[in-house]
Parts: structure tokens; sequence; C-alpha cells
């Protein structure tokens, strides 16, 4: 018993924290005029120990913390996302002005550790696991 | 003397740590997929040629793209055409998302000649990469 409250207290501290997403969102300002948004989100607190960098077109955008997103608006064109984990995969998409993008820190089970990789995700289906997450980023806030 | 068993092979000092190595090598073997096949493409913007406009999938239908990694096309899902290359019209997803999936995961949009998808054109990397050929039932 002592054993899985200590395992529950290490996950519990391998997640990000931060407000709800749902309850922040409409406080974000839109994304100005020609950029494109792109969220970014770890919806599972598998892993939680392994926690890579985001590298968006090779900057270092933000960390893929168990149950947390966030969001960087961008300028349109070709977008290269890795996240440094043991096996280096890869997600390239593209983005229009206006757009909203979403891309989900997946993990699967490597062959030592886990791994963390990113995968591009319809709209419906990534607002329904953002909305309880934390909120990690420092987003633009309404004026 | 005769040919060595499981257990000489295991059991060998020298070859403990093959022993070891060797399930371990399989294993990151196995977790390399390899990389998407592309070729370079120019994507020519959609005029009004012969190429339909916009197409639906009626029913879910498995895609086998060059790596080996399968995707299903999702009954509903629908397709707008963005321009041609010569294996065909290149349709982009108009209601989701679309990625092939082998080393490395890339936004991908279907190529259709006449009603059977042949490949996929890849926006970022501006390639073809060729499928095995599939009828699609649209609507």
């Amino acid at each position: 018993m002592r054993r899985l409250s200590w395992l529950l207290v290490l996950l519990l501290a391998a997640c990000a924290s931060g407000p709800k997403f749902n309850t922040v969102e409409s406080t974000f300002a839109a994304s100005p005029a020609g950029k494109a948004r792109i969220f970014f989100y770890r919806a599972t607190s598998l892993g939680g120990a392994i926690q890579p960098e985001i590298v968006l077109n090779g900057k270092v955008v933000g960390k893929a913390q168990p149950q947390g997103v966030f969001f960087v608006d961008v300028d349109p064109g070709n977008m290269e996302v890795v996240t440094g984990s043991e096996v280096e995969k890869k997600l390239t998409f593209q983005v229009a002005p206006g757009d909203r993008r979403y891309v989900r820190a997946a993990v699967g089970f490597g062959v030592i550790v886990w791994r963390v990789y990113p995968e591009l995700v319809d709209e419906a289906e990534a607002k329904k696991e953002i909305a309880d997450l934390a909120y990690t980023g420092g987003g633009p806030q309404k004026q | 003397m005769g040919w060595p068993t499981i257990a000489h092979l295991v059991n060998h000092p020298g070859l403990e740590m093959k022993a070891f190595l060797a399930p371990l090598i399989l294993l990151l073997a196995a977790g390399c997929a390899s990389e998407v096949v592309r070729n370079p493409a120019v994507l020519s913007p959609a005029g009004g040629g012969a190429a339909r406009p916009q197409l639906e999938i009626a029913q879910d239908t498995d895609v086998q793209a060059s790596a080996g990694y399968n995707r299903v096309l999702p009954a509903g899902s629908r397709w707008q055409l963005v321009g041609t290359i010569p294996e065909g019209g290149v349709y982009r997803r108009a209601n989701g998302v679309f990625t092939v999936e082998g080393a490395h995961v890339h936004e991908a949009y279907l190529v259709v000649a006449g009603d059977r998808l042949v490949g996929f054109y890849l926006p970022v990397e501006k390639a073809y990469s060729p499928a095995t050929p599939v009828s699609l039932k649209v609507r």
C-alpha cells in the first residue's frame, strides 16, 4: 500500500500544473492577422518522467508535459515538429493563415524507455482532449 | 563434436553477450520503420480539367502506404482538389487531417487517377509517394 502511495505521488508530481485549458481559453486573444496557431498537448500521464522538449522548425517552443497544453502563433508555411526522445520521429505539415492545428505528443513504449512522438490530430478530437488539460503556456491574453 | 546446441551457445562464455544482444538488436531493428518512399513532384494548381473538384469517401477504405503502415480513409471524409501531378488529381482533406507514416509522419494529400487511389502527395516535401492502388467508392 505504501509503495502504491509513492507511485501515485510520483505520477502526480510528473503532471503539468496550471489552470484547466477550458477555463482560460476565452481569455486568449485571437492569433494575429496572417498567422496560424498550433496547439501542442500531451493527454496522458504515461511515461510522465520523460518530458522531452518540443522543437518546431529547429526552435524549442515548450515541453511535452503530461496532461499539459500550450500554443504558439506562427507564420504560414512548412512545419517540422520533433520531440527529443529515444527515437526521433518527425512530423511535417503545412499551415495557412488563420489555421488552427493540433499536435499531440503521443506516448509509446520504446525498446528501453517510453518514447514521445508528435501526431497531427483532427480539431474535433483535439478539442475534446485538451479541454481538461493544464494550460502551461503564456499565450497572448485579451487586452 | 557435432553442431552446437542452443544450450552450448547460451552457456559459452564468449557468446553470452551475443545471446543477450541478438534479441535486443532484433527489437531495435523492428522499432526502426523505413522512410516513406517519395519522388519529387511538381503540383500544378487545380484548373478546370477532368478531375472532380471534391470527393467524399462512401465507405471506410484501407490504404497501404509505401512504408507499410496502413491508413484508413474514413467514410464521410471529404477531400478538395488542390491541383494535379502527372500521376493524378491531388486532394486535400477538407474536414480533418491526414498523414502517412514511416520513419517519420507526413501530412499527405490523396493522389487519385480515375476512381483509384494511386498514391499520396506530401506538401511539405513536395513529393509523390506511391501506394498500393485501391478503388475508391465516392459520393
